[in-house]
């Protein structure tokens, strides 16, 4: 599904990502991970194709499309899902309206008419449900005041409004206590299917107890330095990233 | 322009009144006199560096306008009214009352005209006391709107009442043939533990040029609570030059929003004067122009008196060839300590041939106090419209989107639930974002 | 129990403090009668032995000035000074031909011992350089040799008219013009001295070069003309003390800078001003009505750093014309005014290039019955993409005789300039004095290291054997018996 193949990345002239090779089927989960500054958001941030980041060699693709000539809206229309680190707040637009939009505009570039009210209204409730967030928060402005658990649900939220085919989870458990942590996993856990699949980036390995990856691949100074099944994980978890 | 005001003052003074001696008489002549001195003010004055008042002023005004040929239909202006509640209204089309679609009383407060409270014998001491009393002899646009001041809404709300029905003031302009210039004049009184909201809106109908200059005088009385709303024009050429000064006695609280949507030129000069201790006086802005359209506002808070805040925001979005000015003034006297003033101004250029022009100043001579200012002047945020973008939201809806939270802190802020829609709404509709439905 | 000593005390002894570097030398002066027509130009050209050149511009400015009025936009009032009332030429009478500092009158060396920059230790201080003026004229410059080896020059403007009369031209009156300003006019006409410098292109200066001014004489009015010129790639840090004896009657100082950066050069210049500020009556004090400004061409840095703590009246705006891409232009300033001193004071960053970054740190502290204004401007115009500006203007109130203002004007005229500007006002808080009384400080010393914080950022920028006088000179500003 996904193919990454010797990417290169800059940021302000300083090269951040030195060569790196990824390949992601459908139904798999992957984990990256990695010290700080090794790259790991660099490399989420490239593939969903924030702009300050210069692609100087290597390529991307989904399916078999070139993600490197697409905006970041088009790239979210062909179903890549980027779940932020820190997610932005929008005052007086709320989550109910945001996701409206961003569902119509995925829509729209479909050729598809706009999403009719119930239709909208009945799936808000439904993935609302899933990840036990009250109506009351979907009146609310977008992140604005939200806590960091919340900002992570709505995150997930948003994921499973959109149905991507591809989620990166960019240290989504960060700033979460245990119990926000299960939620967020559980709801990752009850949209993974056979036909989509997830990057989960983190520093930690304790998310991966929630959500079981079938390949650990380490970052380290822009460049993949080992890959390992799920156990990989404990390892670097009890010995630190030294060892390798 | 200053000769014609200066030949027409006579004949104005025939017009409206056969008596020479009355005390009206007086102050319109000393202010005539100060205009006659002072003249239009130019670049040169410190205060009007930013905004240059030569073409609005070439125009050939005229200074008595036809009556409206056509009646207006409430059905044709509806959408200028707050929507779906009860409420006052004192209307003007062309400078002139619109009992029809005015709304007044009298019963334990008054919401009428001043032209007819000068008229009454019963209202000579209110007048006498509160008319032109707080109003600047160093502004030549205000001492030319009191020569001329003769119509505007007249508002006293008596001691202890709490006036559930936003009041609205509402100045229309059609097009009455000819380019006309109009100054109408406000005197609200609110007196002890009263409490009162009002929407004063001036909207021209036409694409005749209009030149508006208008002052309105406000005296809060102690623990008085007003909440003030200016909704200012979005026709190209409409220019509005609108004075307002505030007293505040002690414990009163007075808000004031001011929403500038356009025009040739719009000036807010907005002056408070607090006179008591522990005053608050709370002043939002937004301004939203494109095109050529100016927008300057002028802040002027005098802290007089010890354990009083101040606290202004103002937004700015401009586009095109717009330009905008923030002129803020906190003056803080030697006795006014325990002052707590703040003053922000924010502002967007979306395009390189916009401009904003911003001089948020303090002036302090009380040492026990917390005054600040900032004023940031930039782009959107960057990270907030990737996420947007990832969302799979296009650019230019994401940009729209992130404008209108820009303004939302200010819109979160109205009181009145009618009114938030409509601003609003005015708001979604100029930055082109779709909004409704919430659950 | 020993007695609390209170702020309000604090604040009276602050009020009857002395100026402490006011004290007169008493050394034969060469001085001119009062007045300033154009033969006084004239004069004041061939007594410096000038070339043709040197003394039409002179009179070309004179003429330029007479036609100019006296700005008064400030935020100051104060007499104006009687321009016929003034001699616009003062130098010590032994003109100093001097090889060495043993040379220097004795009692000119007494002066600099009083002021705390025995020229002895300032040579034990490695990598200081110095030229001292005193009423308007050089008399000793150091370390002169160390810098000709590298073709850097160093030396009274004077002496630059008349060895590099090439440079001078080219650059005299490039960024400030002789029509600039009423001041500037004048100073242009009647410049005596100063200081020149030009760091010869890839040359980073290895020491630190610095002048001192002194007005001596009585009814003088000092007009010094600074000029520095960094070519590309240079670098040079370049610092300026100033003193005055204490007087009655009110001395005029009127100085022109100008600084040119050129590509991927950088200079820094540092300057702790401490002229008489008058008494406690506000009797006295000199004027100080000065034109700095700096231009930077592509990749070029200017820093202004001032400590401002003396002067009846200062009127100064230390400003940065960015006119080369990716240029930078820093400002930090600390203005202490105590007694009846007005200082008006701040800078002007002028974004004409693109990716063009300034900074602007602006500290005022008011006490007595002063008056401290921040005035600045940050202008980006239409065609200067990606400009950042930051500007922090803070003030602090001692006693409710002061007053604290700030005027910041910000002109933006293009999308995608980023500004900020912030700015306080505040007391010496009673609960930092408590906090500090509770852990054993006294308040005296409690405020002294409160205002100190208050303007780390500032003195963090001097260069270190500025940074202790700086601290030293605030002290003594505000505090009487704080060691």
């Amino acid at each position: 599904m996904l193919q990454i193949k010797n990417l290169h990345a800059n940021i302000d002239d300083k090269e951040i990502l030195k060569g790196i090779n990824l390949e992601v089927k459908a139904g798999e989960v992957h984990a990256i991970m990695g010290p700080n500054g090794s790259g790991k958001t660099t490399l989420s941030s490239v593939i969903a194709g924030r702009e300050d980041y210069i692609v100087t060699e290597g390529s991307i693709t989904l399916g078999d499309e070139n993600l490197l000539d697409m905006k970041p809206e088009e790239r979210s229309h062909k179903g890549v899902f980027m779940s932020f680190q820190y997610p932005v707040a929008i005052p007086g637009v709320t989550v109910t309206n945001f996701i409206k939009t961003a569902i119509n505009a995925k829509r729209k570039s479909e050729g598809k008419e706009d999403i009719p009210a119930a239709e909208l209204l009945k799936m808000i409730r439904e993935k609302a449900k899933l990840l036990g967030l009250k109506s009351s928060f979907l009146s609310r402005s977008l992140n604005d005041g939200f806590s960091g658990g919340e900002k992570k649900r709505n995150e997930i939220f948003q994921m499973a409004m959109l149905a991507p085919k591809l989620a990166i989870l960019d240290e989504t458990d960060s700033g979460l206590d245990i119990d926000a942590l299960k939620t967020v996993a559980e709801g990752v856990n009850k949209l993974k299917s056979k036909d989509n699949a997830v990057i989960v980036i983190t520093h930690y390995q304790r998310l991966l107890d929630y959500i079981v990856p079938d390949y650990v691949h380490v970052l380290s100074d822009g460049k993949i330095i080992k890959t390992g099944g799920k156990e990989l994980a404990l390892e670097l978890e009890a010995k630190g990233y030294e060892w390798i | 322009m200053k000769n014609k005001l200066i030949a027409s003052f006579l004949a104005f003074e025939n017009q409206i009144s056969t008596e020479t001696d009355t005390d009206f008489h007086k102050i319109r002549s000393r202010a005539m006199q100060a205009f006659e001195k002072k003249g239009f003010p130019t670049k040169k004055d410190e205060n009007w560096k930013y905004t240059s008042l030569k073409k609005i002023l070439k125009n050939d005004y005229t200074l008595f306008p036809d009556l409206p040929k056509n009646e207006l239909e409430l059905k044709e202006v509806s959408n200028y009214f707050l929507k779906g509640i009860d409420s006052y209204k004192i209307v003007f089309v062309d400078g002139v009352y619109n009992p029809y679609l005015s709304e007044t009383t009298h019963d334990g407060f008054d919401v009428c005209l001043l032209s007819s409270a000068i008229k009454k014998t019963k209202y000579q001491i209110v007048l006498n006391h509160y008319f032109n009393t707080i109003v600047s002899d160093k502004d030549s646009f205000s001492q030319l709107n009191t020569a001329f001041a003769s119509e505007g809404a007249f508002i006293h709300i008596y001691k202890n009442k709490i006036v559930e029905k936003p009041i609205q003031i509402v100045y229309f302009t059609t097009d009455t043939g000819k380019d006309c210039m109009l100054q109408p004049r406000n005197l609200i009184i609110v007196d002890e533990n009263s409490q009162v909201k009002i929407v004063e809106r001036h909207q021209s109908l036409s694409a005749k040029k209009v030149f508006t200059n208008a002052v309105t005088e406000i005296f809060a009385n102690q623990r008085a609570h007003i909440d003030y709303y200016k909704i200012q024009n979005d026709e190209e050429d409409a220019s509005l030059i609108d004075s307002t000064y505030v007293q505040q006695k002690k414990q009163s609280q007075v808000t004031m929003h001011t929403y500038s949507f356009g025009g040739a030129l719009t000036r807010n000069n907005l002056f408070f004067y607090q006179k008591g201790p522990h005053c608050n006086t709370i002043l939002n802005g937004i301004t939203l122009i494109d095109k050529e359209q100016h927008v300057d506002n002028q802040t002027n808070v005098y802290h007089q008196s010890p354990d009083c805040e101040s606290h202004e925001l103002y937004k700015g979005i401009y586009d095109d060839k717009a330009t905008g000015v923030f002129n803020g003034k906190v003056i803080v006297d030697q006795i006014a300590q325990k002052t707590d003033a703040f003053q922000q101004n924010d502002s967007i250029l979306l395009s390189d041939e916009s401009a904003i022009n911003s001089k948020p100043q303090l002036e302090i001579f009380a040492d026990d106090v917390a005054c600040s200012h900032g004023c940031t002047i930039g782009q959107l945020d960057s990270n907030a419209l990737f996420y947007m973008r990832q969302r799979g939201i296009p650019k230019k809806e994401a940009k729209a989107l992130l404008l209108f939270a820009f303004t939302n802190e200010l819109v979160d802020r109205i009181r009145i639930p009618a009114l938030k829609e409509l601003i609003t709404n005015i708001v979604s509709q100029k930055l082109g974002v779709e909004l409704g439905m919430d659950l | 129990m020993p007695k609390k000593y209170t702020e309000t005390e604090l604040g009276q002894e602050l009020q009857n403090k002395e100026y402490e570097y006011g004290f007169y030398t008493d050394i034969e002066s060469d001085k001119f009668a009062i007045g300033l027509d154009e033969s006084v130009v004239k004069a004041i050209s061939k007594k410096k032995n000038e070339p043709q050149w040197m003394t039409d511009w002179r009179l070309e400015a004179f003429r330029i000035w007479k036609k100019m009025e006296e700005p008064d936009w400030a935020n100051v009032s104060y007499e104006k000074p009687d321009f016929q009332g003034i001699s616009y030429y003062s130098a010590p009478k032994k003109k100093p031909e001097l090889a060495s500092l043993d040379e220097v009158d004795p009692e000119l060396l007494k002066t600099f011992e009083k002021l705390g920059i025995s020229l002895d230790e300032q040579k034990r201080l490695t990598g200081v350089a110095m030229d001292i003026v005193v009423d308007s004229v050089s008399v000793a410059t150091t370390f002169k040799k160390t810098l000709e080896e590298k073709g850097i020059i160093f030396c009274p403007i004077s002496e630059a008219i008349e060895k590099h009369p090439d440079l001078v031209k080219k650059y005299i009156g490039s960024v400030v013009p002789r029509t600039d300003n009423f001041y500037a006019a004048l100073n242009s006409a009647v410049f005596s001295d100063g200081s020149f410098c030009y760091i010869p292109k890839g040359i980073k200066c290895p020491v630190e070069l610095s002048t001192y001014f002194r007005i001596n004489e009585g009814g003088t009015g000092q007009f010094e003309r600074t000029l520095l010129i960094a070519d590309e790639g240079a670098y040079v840090s370049y610092l300026e003390g100033c003193t005055a004896p204490q007087r009655d009657e009110n001395q005029l100082h009127a100085a022109v800078v100008e600084i040119i950066v050129h590509d991927d050069a950088e200079i820094k210049y540092s300057t702790v001003q401490n002229w008489y500020p008058g008494d406690s009556e506000g009797k006295g004090g000199v004027y100080n009505f000065v034109t700095k400004r700096a231009i930077a061409y592509t990749n070029a840095k200017i820093s202004w750093t001032q400590v401002e703590t003396g002067s009846a009246v200062t009127w100064k705006y230390p400003s940065c014309i960015l006119k080369g891409d990716n240029s930078i232009g820093e400002f930090y300033s600390i203005a202490v005014t105590n007694m009846h001193q007005q200082a008006d004071t701040g800078t002007k960053m002028i974004h004409l290039g693109n990716n063009t970054k300034s900074t602007i740190i602006s500290k005022g502290v008011s006490a007595g019955k002063s008056q401290n204004s921040y005035r600045g401007l940050v202008k980006v115009v239409k065609n200067a993409k990606n400009a950042r500006n930051f500007s922090q203007c803070d003030s602090l109130l001692m006693g409710n005789e002061c007053g604290a203002h700030t005027f910041p004007y910000i002109e933006a005229h293009n999308t995608s300039a980023q500004i900020e500007h912030e700015a306080t006002t505040s007391k010496i808080g009673e609960d930092q004095l408590f906090y500090c009384n509770q852990r054993g400080i006294d308040t005296e010393k409690a405020i002294a290291l409160i205002v100190n914080g208050f303007s780390k950022e500032v003195l963090n920028k001097l260069p270190m054997e500025f940074a202790v006088e700086a601290q030293k000179l605030l002290e003594l500003s505000l505090e009487n018996s704080v060691g």
